[in-house]
């Protein structure tokens, strides 16, 4: 079941496209990775997803509705940024309370759970936190709301190693007890690989991939070996990344290894490394951007 | 534990068949249920039911309404069967090939084998040695 | 409705903006005036004091009208707030903090004129042109000042966050032009008299009447600058 709908959405800021045509779907109940790099659109979609931003065309449904000042629609959804700002003088217990306010479906036992599991202090006013516990108020706030639809928005920076696999555990924890719509927005994407069902890439502010984790993962191969017969194999695919040692030749290919492949593959001596998902993620990104570089009419 | 090679839903189930096949899963024990093994692996809980389902589809879990996921009867048996048939291209393959490229002969590889699993000079009657025995002496 | 009282309660969750220091200015105004009168009181003066103390939380509730929208609102777009809930809550705690301050009012003038100025004939709240129709409408027009006050600061700020500094700073001098347009056209004509008469003549009603136009004014921009503002 679909739960947010975008068309050929449009964001522009006088001469630059923040936004470019951009039409993806996400479904209900589903962990959502949203990749890119700085500046790449993820924010302003999700911003305008929550009506806290306006695009300039094409449209944005969420449950089959328009968002703006939808207070039907808004109630279901919960947006934590990755800079937040919060009135100034207030201590985390109000912030909490004001979200337990609006909220339909907080949590206050989990709120508290969470607060122990992050040690943050609740004596401290939001202005004087870490950034680390700054970003702790916001994931707390996200995943506390249990709103049907939650994005988080590279709301990690800041914590460190063991606060983030902390954040992904009680993530998983929580959504194995109360699906809902999760898309969380990275640069960590190795980190967040296990966590997510389906990744969408956004670059320049255009969709570059809109798949299945596991499909992606299978999407692109390394081919190692002789430069000749490396480049041999190649022939005819499409070649994101290529790297040179001496004679060893190192490329990654798009497309599904057949088994004839493999067989081809093997007979040549040439090895097949698998790519991670962040590889795969940055090596499309940075083809996306020598195409356009090259002026590819994309 | 995950590596990046093959699909997570696929390495997931593999794994509860490696329990089943070391025995630490028995046939009708209770199997690990989807959220117990999202939260171990710590991966989606979609992507954990994916590699259950795998295996319910294939025979080897069965799901018993309103109790749960158990390991299916004779699924040890069937797991075994369908390894010992890959056995020969997954692992006595890849031996072949890197002996001969290190210059071993067959015979050498032979000679390597018994005396790793501590296995005296032939005795011809190889239906007298209990079949899991050379399987104990590999190391894995 | 209850989410717009929510708002009302996330707007009160900082209840030192919006109700502590307005009290403790109050309150250290008219203690100030009070020692000052004590010491005119003892030296010999007899004539009714007057302060002008009363109006010094008013200063300040331009601050609260900013602040309400830069602190908060934010925040409450992250937890979905239409903007439609955020000004109308906003507005709401603005008049309830602005009834508190103008019961105060009332409630001092009285007591003022019943024990005769404090005993000393200090007034700081019964301002005799304010009290001229009575403690209601001197009550309503205090109401309606805060109001206003709140609205300029609440309308600045939303300029501010819709359009930038430099849109509010030209609005700001364009309403200075115009004002001092019109100062320049009554003094040309001479018509201080007559514009004085007018105001006078309308008498506090009158004025709280203007007020109230001000503050829908002021106020309805807001909105409308709302409707498309962006955190």
């Amino acid at each position: 079941m679909t739960v947010i709908e975008v068309q050929h959405l449009t964001k522009r800021y006088k001469d630059t496209l923040a936004l470019d045509d951009v039409s993806v779907s996400f479904e209900k109940d589903t962990i959502y990775g949203l990749l890119g790099r700085n500046g790449a659109g993820k924010t302003t979609l999700m911003s305008i997803l929550t009506a806290q931003n306006f695009g300039t065309s094409g449209s944005a449904r969420v449950f089959g509705e328009d968002p703006y000042e939808n207070a039907r629609v808004l109630s279901r959804i919960c947006f934590v940024r990755e800079s937040q700002r919060y009135p100034e003088d207030a201590l985390p217990t109000h912030a909490f309370r004001m979200a337990s306010l609006f909220f339909p479906n907080w949590d206050q036992a989990f709120a508290e759970e969470l607060i122990a599991d992050f040690e943050l202090p609740l004596k401290t006013r939001i202005k004087k936190l870490s950034r680390g516990q700054l970003s702790a108020v916001g994931v707390i706030i996200g995943l506390a709301s249990r709103a049907e639809i939650t994005f988080f928005d590279e709301p990690y920076l800041g914590l460190d190693a063991v606060a983030r696999q902390l954040f992904y555990d009680r993530l998983l924890a929580d959504y194995a007890e109360h699906p809902r719509t999760i898309i969380l927005s990275s640069h960590l994407i190795d980190e967040v690989a296990n966590l997510i069902e389906r990744v969408v890439v956004i670059d320049g502010g255009r969709i570059l991939l809109d798949d299945e984790t596991d499909a992606v993962r299978s999407r692109a191969a390394t081919i190692v070996g002789d430069q000749a017969a490396v480049d041999l194999f190649v022939t005819g695919r499409e070649v994101i990344h290529r790297e040179n040692l001496g004679r060893v030749a190192s490329v990654t290919v798009l497309g599904d290894l057949t088994a004839d492949d493999r067989a081809a593959l093997q007979a040549s001596d040439l090895d097949v490394a698998p790519v991670s998902l962040q590889q795969l993620v940055v090596r499309l990104t940075q083809h996306a951007a020598r195409g356009a570089a090259k002026g590819d009419p994309r | 534990m995950i590596d990046e090679g093959r699909p997570l839903f696929v390495q997931i189930a593999e794994s509860v068949e490696d329990s089943i096949v070391d025995g630490s899963l028995g046939d009708d024990d209770r199997a690990p249920s989807t959220n117990e093994l999202a939260a171990f692996y710590r991966i989606n809980p979609a992507t954990a039911a994916k590699g259950v389902n795998m295996l319910v589809d294939k025979g080897i879990l069965v799901k018993r309404r309103g109790i749960g996921m158990f390991v299916a009867p004779g699924a040890r048996a069937a797991l075994l069967a369908e390894r010992r048939e890959v056995f020969g291209a997954r692992f006595v393959q890849p031996l072949l090939d890197e002996a001969r490229a290190l210059g071993l002969s067959p015979e050498d590889l032979v000679t390597l084998v018994r005396e790793r699993a501590d296995v005296p000079a032939p005795a011809p009657s190889p239906a007298s040695a209990p079949a899991t025995t050379p399987m104990e002496g590999l190391e894995r | 409705m209850s989410r717009t009282l929510n708002v009302v309660r996330m707007q009160l969750a900082n209840r030192e903006t919006f109700v502590w220091v307005p009290l403790l200015i109050l309150g250290s105004a008219f203690a100030i005036s009070m020692i000052i009168w004590g010491i005119l009181s003892s030296a010999g003066v007899t004539v009714n004091m007057y302060g002008g103390g009363a109006q010094a939380p008013l200063w300040y509730f331009v601050a609260v009208g900013v602040q309400a929208l830069t602190l908060t609102f934010p925040f409450s777009q992250a937890l979905s707030v239409t903007r439609r809930e955020f000004f109308v809550g906003t507005m709401l705690t603005a008049a309830l903090t602005s009834a508190i301050l103008a019961a105060i009012f009332v409630v001092g003038g009285l007591i003022e004129l019943a024990t005769g100025g404090w005993g000393i004939g200090g007034y700081f709240f019964a301002l005799d042109w304010l009290w001229t129709s009575g403690p209601l409408m001197a009550g309503l027009f205090f109401f309606m000042l805060t109001m206003t006050v709140f609205s300029l600061g609440f309308w600045a700020a939303t300029i501010y966050k819709r359009w930038g500094a430099l849109r509010l700073t030209a609005i700001l001098v364009a309403i200075s032009l115009v004002l001092l347009g019109a100062v320049w056209v009554i003094t040309a004509t001479r018509s201080w008299g007559s514009v004085m008469e007018v105001i006078v003549g309308s008498g506090v009603s009158g004025l709280t009447g203007v007020l109230t136009v001000l503050t829908v004014l002021l106020a309805g921009g807001a909105a409308l600058a709302l409707q498309r503002a962006t955190v």
